[in-house]
């Protein structure tokens, strides 16, 4: 393991991870970045049309329009359409799934880990009944009967969820979405060729579909969850690659659809299960978490601490993890599994298997997640991984990096866990708020990425401007895994946060960044500040909140995004999503947005300008609050 | 002296020259994602033509070792550098007359399309450092920076 593979790698914001996966003799995304330095301007500004066979147009001084007649407007905002309604589709992919185990878990009587919750859940949608499997399976369908409903049927869940002022403005602005599998259907249908060329239209359609996924995608994905695999509890975990223990047969999982694992999660533990591991020489199973799954999972792990290892980091550090040498298979159901993992799996022979084909990487083998087979499939899964361990270790040289991370991140942060925390109410943290001990709150939420400065480093950078203000920052999605394990969410960090803020976390004994977790606990984020605001009497737009997607990646988070300008809040991106060659996409997301919804959209990939731009407008909101 | 050669060959027509070429010439403050791509006033200095054989030929200008623009300018806003070799264009002194436009044989000199009153006319990206930005955009390589003697 000395030779290196290339040293041009990009930055990250985590040093020791920077300076691992430079050393590595194999290549990863990190040294990817160079060789694809050069972009192309028209696909950065959106400009390049290829819906026909006349195509790719191209705008230009010389041909301000594609053949079609189709200007930069129409072209850039099909395209957007399109990515938004692909990454909604994704969200409600993950949903569906959900409610589908839910509801069969359900049927069979099987383990409901999270009845309180499921109380929740009957109570929102006006379910009376006592049996908690029956109320179980009839919230799943309730969630499932949405999703199916034809796109010109409103869909009945989102004025039971959402903010009574919000649904009120969706509904002046018509933008109540349908089936949310139907909204998807109409946006791909919308942005095809020669049919829709108003932007404005377009633009309105990727809201409802950001309302569609963050209602059901995002929020009633982490209340399901939470009703079939526990709800989250605060505790210290620790992360990073310190968490790979060679002693045992390691499982790497990536994916966003943690109810799959279910049924493994609880084998690996059996004693027969850990008898195979012992007489392949290991002391038993350990997953690893990798991307978002491996955040939920880490979310909820004071239900799974024999299992489960620890979130060793997001998408980006996949590559790094696998390095080790210690995993010794992957298990993915969803994104963000990155091709990249598939020569490394080959090189160093780790079990590549893929329990939803959505998400079939070309080199694994294909198990798709059969409920009624979930036994078998478990039993099977575990001896292939058995195999795996005694045809590699061993052989395979390991790399570890047990100083990596640290080993006191707090997480199980969720809308339950934090108000239970305040003592069962948000009073104290409005008070905090009016006070201006906490000046405002930042979500810093969404990906990773490695062009916005390198891996992290602008979310990571971005986050310690915001503490250094009394900002109070909440995460969810990848930036939940940099970010902890860069250390910023140990009670240690809260030396750097400004003066007011890191008062407040030493009395509590927080850190000035709360980690809520996958990109899936935006829904969270979104319930927190609703409840604030109902507390306080007012609407979304008027909180002192803001939101980044600083290192933004993919289409799921346009969605997201959609979604966060629905709610009327500011969202930040450090790279625009392929827009800026239409001047009417630009000013409806900047601008017009603030009148039709209160958001809008701030495009800026400098930490400091950035936290500056978003503080103002915490500063602005408090002033029309008067506190 | 340095020169910008062409390996035909290797071009894929993407345009990534061209808009290097608008990006590093634009009059406006700003990066690549906010260039106006439809405004005439940021032409490009290079662009590429589509053969007859179906491959793509990248239209830039030479330098030329006896540049017929030069040749032809009567006002002497184009001269030869002897040091570089560039061929360099002072705007105060042209004339607008185009000869040069008329007398490059590669058809690469253009008046500029908003005035029609100066030289659209490659400066080898002196006001941005060692290499044109052009160069420094190709994905292919299929332009590159030779030194000739």
């Amino acid at each position: 393991m000395n030779q290196c593979y290339g040293c041009n790698t990009c930055q990250s914001a985590d040093k020791p991870l920077e300076a691992f996966i430079r050393k590595l003799p194999m290549e990863t995304s990190h040294h990817r970045v160079d060789s694809q330095k050069t972009k192309c301007g028209f696909g950065l500004q959106g400009v390049c049309c290829r819906l026909c066979s006349n195509g790719p147009c191209r705008i230009t001084p010389n041909s301000p329009r594609g053949i079609c007649g189709a200007n930069a407007d129409t072209i850039v905002t099909r395209n957007f359409l399109r990515a938004v309604a692909a990454g909604s589709g994704c969200y409600i992919h993950i949903v569906e799934n959900t409610a589908l185990n839910l509801k069969n878990t359900a049927k069979n009587g099987g383990d409901l880990k999270g009845l309180h919750a499921l109380d929740r859940l009957c109570r929102m949608f006006g379910i009376e009944e006592t049996d908690d499997h029956r109320r179980a399976e009839m919230v799943a369908d309730a969630v499932l009967a949405d999703l199916y409903k034809p796109e010109y049927v409103p869909m009945e869940l989102v004025e039971k969820i959402a903010y009574g002022p919000r649904v009120k403005r969706w509904k002046e602005l018509g933008i109540m979405p349908g089936g949310s599998k139907s909204e998807v259907f109409k946006g791909v249908v919308k942005c095809s060729t020669n049919l829709n060329s108003d932007p404005v239209d377009m633009l309105t359609d990727c809201l409802r579909l950001g309302i569609s996924t963050g209602v059901y995608g995002l929020t009633l994905t982490n209340l399901l969850n939470d009703v079939l695999l526990g709800e989250p509890e605060l505790r210290q975990a620790p992360v990073g690659l310190r968490v790979i223990d060679p002693d045992y047969i390691n499982i790497m999982i990536t994916g966003h659809q943690h109810t799959i694992f279910v049924d493994l999660q609880e084998r690996l533990k059996s004693p027969e299960a850990v008898a195979k591991a012992e007489a392949a020489g290991a002391k038993g199973f350990k997953l690893v978490g990798c991307t978002c799954v491996g955040q939920d999972l880490q979310l909820r792990g004071s239900h799974y601490t024999e299992v489960f290892d620890g979130h060793a980091g997001n998408n980006y550090t996949s590559e790094a993890i696998l390095a080790t040498g210690a995993i010794d298979a992957v298990l993915s159901e969803f994104n963000c599994t990155l091709p990249g993992i598939e020569p490394i799996c080959d090189e160093l022979h780790i079990k590549q298997i893929c329990l939803d084909d959505v998400a079939k990487k070309a080199n694994a083998e294909l198990m798709k997640f059969d409920f009624e087979k979930r036994e078998e499939q478990s039993e099977a899964i575990i001896d292939k991984i058995v195999e795996a361990y005694k045809e590699r270790r061993g052989k395979v040289k390991l790399n570890l990096l047990p100083e990596h991370g640290n080993s006191n991140t707090l997480t199980g942060v969720s809308e339950g866990s934090l108000k239970e925390f305040l003592g069962g109410s948000w009073k104290p943290l409005i008070d905090l708020i009016a006070s201006g001990d906490i000046k405002g709150i930042a979500g810093v939420v969404g990906c990773s990425n490695l062009t916005a400065g390198g891996h992290d480093v602008l979310t990571v950078e971005l986050t310690k401007e915001l503490i250094s203000r009394d900002i109070l920052v909440l995460t969810a999605g990848c930036s939940s895994g940099g970010i902890e394990n860069c250390g910023l969410m140990t009670p240690e960090a809260a030396k750097l946060a400004g003066p007011r803020l890191r008062a407040v976390c030493e009395k509590l004994g927080i850190p000035p960044v709360l980690n809520f977790g996958p990109c899936l606990a935006i829904g969270r984020l979104e319930i927190v500040a609703t409840e604030i605001a109902e507390a306080m009497g007012v609407d979304l737009p008027q909180l002192p909140l803001v939101l980044s997607a600083a290192q933004w990646l993919e289409e799921q988070a346009l969605a997201d995004g959609a979604f966060g300008l629905a709610l009327g809040l500011p969202l930040h991106l450090g790279l625009p999503p392929f827009v800026t060659g239409s001047p009417v996409a630009v000013k409806v997301l900047t601008e017009d947005m603030k009148s039709l919804t209160g958001g809008q959209v701030i495009i800026n990939p400098d930490a400091r300008e950035s936290a500056d731009i978003l503080e103002g407008i915490i500063m602005e909101r408090r002033g029309a609050l008067n506190i | 002296m340095k020169r910008i050669m062409i390996d035909a060959a290797k071009c894929d027509g993407c345009k990534s020259c061209t808009i290097a070429c608008m990006q590093a010439h634009r009059e406006t403050e700003g990066t690549v994602y906010d260039l106006d791509l439809t405004d005439v006033r940021n032409e490009s200095r290079n662009h590429i033509e589509l053969a007859e054989d179906g491959g793509y030929r990248p239209i830039f200008c030479r330098h030329c070792d006896a540049p017929e623009c030069v040749m032809s300018c009567m006002s002497g806003a184009l001269t030869k550098d002897p040091e570089t070799g560039h061929v360099r264009y002072d705007r105060e002194k042209c004339g607008s007359c185009f000869m040069c436009v008329m007398n490059c044989p590669y058809g690469v000199l253009k008046p500029d399309t908003a005035t029609r009153s100066y030289v659209v006319k490659c400066d080898f990206c002196l006001a941005h450092g060692e290499e044109p930005s052009c160069v420094k955009a190709c994905p292919k390589e299929a332009i590159y920076v030779e030194e000739v003697s």
